[in-house]
């Protein structure tokens, strides 16, 4: 009936220099941390969450990812993922990374009180959940908006929520809230569902869920709290509908965590650029995952780049 | 059947032989009408039996009324992890999930004395000189909760002006309603401020501020 999950910091020697020091903890940072480690390299990760496995510890369940014939928790994959990274010798701490310093040769990363330092620096932070944009909702994030099924899912037992995006993540969170909700509604600007067929066509089965089309919030009033509307446009016929609801979780795009290397690393669209080495325009700064200029951010392609960076840091390791 | 697996408490008897100084689970339960007090009980016997630097004594929340009130308990299961000093942390609700990290972690920092605190936060703590009461609201699936628990208690160990209480949502959903909680985490300040998400230690201290 219970889980319990266990990951703490280690002890970490301040004043040595690291091979690699890795900023992010999610899929594409556990795997190059592996690899590192298999390489016999000194190298640290740092995650900002107590949790290794970043967005992967926010999903219910994956179902693309090879080697589970049977869909693998979120949580769970991430465990392993990190269990496997750490038998292999990957240090890890927890913790908020103040700043990074990548011009010099030996790279800087500023912790709280204490500043590590490294040959290369591996960026692996990843992306947030996109926002719609509208008024008011940064203002009603944990007062009723959510981007996080698997946090605030429980949070809403029998009530009526709002579920925006129509893509994978929309509808796996949708099937999952509709576990604790009574009513949930699937709002989707498209004419169809973008999500992969398998995961539309348990919809069906799913008899609390409803799907709009066409359509998207273009105003929330919480100013009561508890009648919250929302004002839905139907773009096939421009036509406004307020409903309410009890809550809205967003799904809708993702936005690279890039706040950290802003102004040293070049960015496209918000994205890190870097080479087929996966190295960006500072020597031995390496970046990759869902963080990355790339087509299809997925755990599997996120897993290829960190497998593929750590063997192309080892290699500029040994050209030092 | 056991709580933690074995790979767990392998982990736990590892883990637990840095601690320095004896730990004191403090843990009020009652028989009846508390789902979740026998398995936070087992959980924590488990927990206690990974090493004998920690003792765990059990209340019962009725008839040890005194004790709980010495130790502001209102509601159970609640646990006060301390040395041989009451340093103001506690957990209503089971910590399971990813919360059983922010126990873990209690438990050391109490034995360890350790902090992870930033210099300037305790520069701020230490002009703290009223009672503040931080109560963080979690769910057991929530990954973006034990950085905002563990900060939490972190100021309640370095202050003694702070509580910082973890309080599992779902557990406690009158007192979820009124605070408001929708999403989690979610740290309420004296009961009037609030704070979402697990964010920066500056941004807890503009909310303390508040209060001084």
């Amino acid at each position: 009936m219970f889980e319990f999950s266990l990951n703490l910091s280690q002890e970490i020697d301040k004043n040595q220099i690291f091979d690699l020091i890795i900023v992010g903890g999610g899929p594409a940072g556990l795997t190059a941390g592996l690899y590192a480690a298999r390489y016999k390299l000194n190298v640290l990760m740092i995650e900002k969450s107590f949790i290794s496995g970043g967005q992967l510890t926010g999903i219910d369940t994956i179902e693309n990812y090879p080697g589970f014939a049977e869909p693998v928790l979120g949580s769970k994959l991430a465990q392993n993922m990190a269990e496997q990274a750490k038998s292999f010798g990957l240090k890890s701490i927890n913790a908020f990374v103040d700043s990074l310093d990548l011009q010099k040769d030996i790279k800087e990363v500023k912790v709280g009180n204490d500043i590590y330092k490294a040959k290369t620096i591996l960026i692996t932070t990843g992306t947030s959940s996109g926002k719609l944009g509208i008024k008011h909702e940064d203002e009603y994030v944990g007062k009723g908006i959510s981007y996080c099924a698997t946090c605030d899912g429980p949070m809403f037992p029998d009530k009526k929520v709002l579920v925006i995006g129509g893509g994978n993540n929309a509808v796996k969170e949708a099937l999952f809230i509709a576990k604790y909700a009574k009513e949930v509604i699937i709002i989707h600007s498209g004419e169809k569902l973008n999500a992969a067929v398998s995961n539309i066509d348990k919809l069906k089965d799913e008899q609390k869920i409803k799907v709009l089309l066409n359509s998207s919030v273009k105003a929330i009033d919480f100013s009561d709290l508890k009648n919250k509307t929302f004002e839905i446009e139907n773009s096939s016929n421009n036509k406004v509908e307020t409903i309410t609801a009890d809550g809205m979780f967003i799904f809708v795009g993702t936005t690279p965590n890039t706040s950290l290397v802003e102004g040293q690393l070049e960015l496209e669209k918000g994205y890190i650029k870097t080479d087929c080495s996966l190295q960006t325009n500072i020597s031995g700064v390496f970046a990759a995952g869902d963080v990355i200029v790339k087509e299809l951010r997925q755990v599997a392609t996120a897993v290829g780049d960190g497998a593929l960076v750590a063997y192309k840091i080892n290699k500029y390791l040994s050209n030092l | 059947m056991a709580m933690l697996d074995e790979k767990i408490v392998s982990q736990l008897k590892e883990l637990f032989k840095g601690l320095d100084k004896e730990v004191n689970l403090k843990f009020f339960t009652q028989e009846l009408e508390c789902a979740f007090c026998k398995d936070t009980h087992n959980l924590l016997q488990e927990v206690a039996a990974s090493s004998d630097k920690i003792k765990l004594e059990v209340f019962d929340f009725q008839k040890d009324k005194e004790v709980a009130e010495q130790y502001k308990i209102d509601k159970i299961p609640a646990l006060v992890v301390m040395d041989e000093k009451d340093r103001g942390i506690r957990f209503f609700g089971i910590p399971s999930g990813y919360e059983f990290t922010s126990l873990i972690e209690s438990i050391k920092l109490v034995s360890t004395g350790k902090l992870q605190l930033k210099e300037s936060t305790k520069d701020f703590l230490n002009t703290v000189k009223k009672p503040v009461h931080l109560q963080v609201f979690v769910t057991p699936t929530c990954p973006y909760c034990p950085p905002a628990v563990v900060l939490a208690h972190q100021m309640a160990y370095y202050s003694e002006y702070i509580r910082a209480d973890m309080v599992e949502a779902s557990e406690f959903n009158t007192l979820s309603i009124k605070y408001n909680v929708q999403g989690v985490p979610r740290t309420v300040v004296n009961e009037t401020e609030f704070l979402e998400g697990a964010a920066p230690e500056e941004y807890l201290i503009e909310k303390i501020k508040a209060f001084l």
